[in-house]
């Protein structure tokens, strides 16, 4: 698989504080990588880091297959866009104010691309209107117009959809897809939103402390928390013999727990394990979510 | 580098605080001619078109920590300075080309001063009585000192990501170094002896001798205090507003090595820096 960035124990310490500690992680090329984690889990001081601005601790990242510590890197950052935090916009100019300051840094022959850029964005018609009587949902997308200003193939955007209302949530969403799926633009979405990013993502890396608990495909993560039936047994070898001579999918939980992954006829399942002197417990439906996946993960402590 | 100037002189033409300076500046330069005008017609002295002339060496200065904090401080407060690192720009360069900025806007403001000065002030006073090369001279210098002033400011604001308290800071630290120069100023200028005088009082006649000034600065003592006047940005102010320094060209070269100082500090410190 292709990545177009992979960190290698990253490792950033403040003062008091690690906010790394070792994270290595994949983007995938053409996808989009929901980056899940807690507040504080070290999620926007990763992105701090790729962005360039701030040096890790110790270990390294590749862009595009250009180490960190290759001068070639900021070369390399020319290919990225990146929304941190906050939009960086001027608060006192205007949308297309905005956009030629950041076409001027780029160095881009014409300005021709900006109506086209706004309309992508849905601010086509601001006219003279400041950036600082913008909504925040209209701040966020100018922000992601400036990041796409120069045509980036790499778009991180840390929280996007912070404090935007549920329109705002939709328009964010379609456009994060629209420039996925149309441009082909790979995207690293940081969020603690996690309903949100499971309508998005195509690869998830879960963080939590500073550490990479688990990087995994949208199919792999669909697949851990598809639906099922929990069957509790009194003898759970009983259990296993019967599905598996049924030819149906489990997978073991506890010493006397399975999940079934099938729509199970229970008078046949109970009836067979009757013959074997086993009994059923408890059934209960479970269906996983993203949530419970993620807690599952990081221990349940805190709230994702 | 070019693409970053380009970029921050766009900027400069929309940013409000400039256009304000300006007009500040441009307002000082149509007023104190009158003032100076009024004075000659109210005193009926001569007030050569000298007097006074560089005092806009004070306002640029108060001027120029403000706009230079403020204008470098939007763009941590809007957080804009991550789009020209994010986009691969040297921090060198963003450095250099901020301090360049606010430099040319500093010279903007001296532009908006002298102009209406000069049109309203030669033919209200006459032209300048010292000659028009040491007049060259010291505004080359307060062009100097000013720049040594912005290259301190520059490197306050890019060292704190407070727009606010960087403002605080550099006003601060321009009021601060003004004092600083005033203090070292006057005591340089206090006289070795107070004068001896005579009065008479119902018929009987007091003299009183010449006294010595135990203020007075002597030996070494007054060769760190004259160095510090020289050295200081706000010394030196306080001399070139004045046209009270006999030596302008080692005031320029006290305001190079500022200049080189506080830029040679502030560059790797960025570089190093933390950024939000």
């Amino acid at each position: 698989m292709e990545y177009v960035l992979e960190t290698n124990t990253l490792y950033k310490k403040y003062k008091h504080f690690s906010a790394l500690n070792g994270l290595s992680m994949h983007v995938p090329k053409g996808a989009i990588y929901g980056f899940v984690g807690k507040n504080g889990a070290g999620k926007t001081t990763l992105i701090r880091l790729i962005c360039g601005l701030q040096e890790p601790t110790e270990g390294t990242y590749t862009l595009y297959g250009i180490h960190s510590d290759q001068p070639m890197i900021l070369k390399s950052r020319k290919r990225m866009g990146a929304v941190v935090e906050t939009p960086s916009i001027y608060l006192d100019m205007t949308a297309v104010d905005n956009l030629r300051q950041q076409y001027t840094l780029l160095g881009m022959p014409s300005e021709d691309g900006i109506p086209e850029l706004l309309h992508l964005v849905g601010l086509s018609d601001t006219g003279r209107k400041k950036a600082k009587n913008f909504s925040l949902g209209m701040r966020q997308r100018l922000g992601i117009a400036i990041a796409l200003a120069g045509n980036p193939d790499f778009l991180v955007l840390d929280e996007p959809i912070n404090g935007l209302d549920p329109q705002g949530i939709i328009e964010m969403r379609e456009l994060i897809l629209k420039l996925n799926r149309e441009k082909g633009i790979t995207v690293l979405i940081s969020s603690h939103i996690l309903d949100e990013l499971s309508r998005l993502a195509t690869f998830y890396g879960f963080i939590d402390g500073g550490r990479m608990v688990k990087e995994m495909s949208a199919e792999e993560l669909e697949h851990t928390c598809r639906k099922c039936i929990r069957v509790e047994v009194s003898n759970l070898k009983v259990l296993a013999r019967v599905l598996e001579r049924k030819k149906i999918e489990y997978k073991i939980i506890s010493e006397t727990e399975a999940d079934v992954f099938a729509q199970i006829k229970v008078t046949d399942l109970a009836l067979a394990l009757a013959e074997e002197n086993c009994e059923i417990l408890t059934m209960q439906d479970r269906n996983e979510s993203l949530e419970g996946f993620y807690m599952s993960l990081v221990g349940g402590e805190h709230n994702a | 580098m070019r693409k970053l100037l380009r970029a921050n002189f766009a900027r400069l033409k929309k940013s409000t605080v400039f256009w304000v300076c300006m007009i500040v500046m441009f307002l000082l330069g149509i007023v104190l001619p009158l003032v100076h005008y009024s004075d000659k017609i109210q005193s009926h002295y001569e007030v050569p078109l000298d007097n006074g002339f560089f005092s806009y060496a004070i306002f640029v200065v108060i001027l120029a920590s403000v706009f230079t904090s403020l204008y470098i401080g939007t763009e941590y407060s809007d957080g804009t300075i991550r789009n020209k690192i994010i986009i691969g720009q040297k921090r060198v360069k963003i450095y250099l080309s901020n301090l360049i900025i606010c430099i040319c806007a500093g010279v903007f403001f001296c532009i908006a001063h002298l102009i209406p000065y000069l049109c309203i002030g030669i033919p209200l006073l006459g032209f300048f009585e010292s000659g028009i090369l040491p007049i060259l001279l010291f505004m080359f210098s307060i062009l100097i000192m000013m720049t040594a002033f912005i290259a301190l400011f520059t490197l306050l604001s890019m060292l704190v990501q407070s727009k606010a308290i960087s403002a605080v800071i550099c006003l601060l630290t321009t009021f601060c170094l003004l004092l600083f120069g005033s203090f070292i100023f006057a005591r340089l200028s206090e006289p070795e002896y107070y004068e001896g005088y005579s009065y008479t009082q119902n018929g009987i006649t007091t003299t009183q001798e010449q006294e010595k000034n135990s203020l007075y600065l002597e030996g070494t003592k007054r060769e760190i205090f004259q160095f510090l006047l020289d050295f200081t940005p706000g010394g030196q102010v306080i001399q070139l507003s004045g046209m009270e320094t006999g030596h302008p060209e080692v005031l320029i070269c006290y305001s190079l090595i500022l200049i080189i100082t506080t830029t040679g500090i502030g560059i790797p410190v960025f570089q190093k820096k933390d950024l939000k």
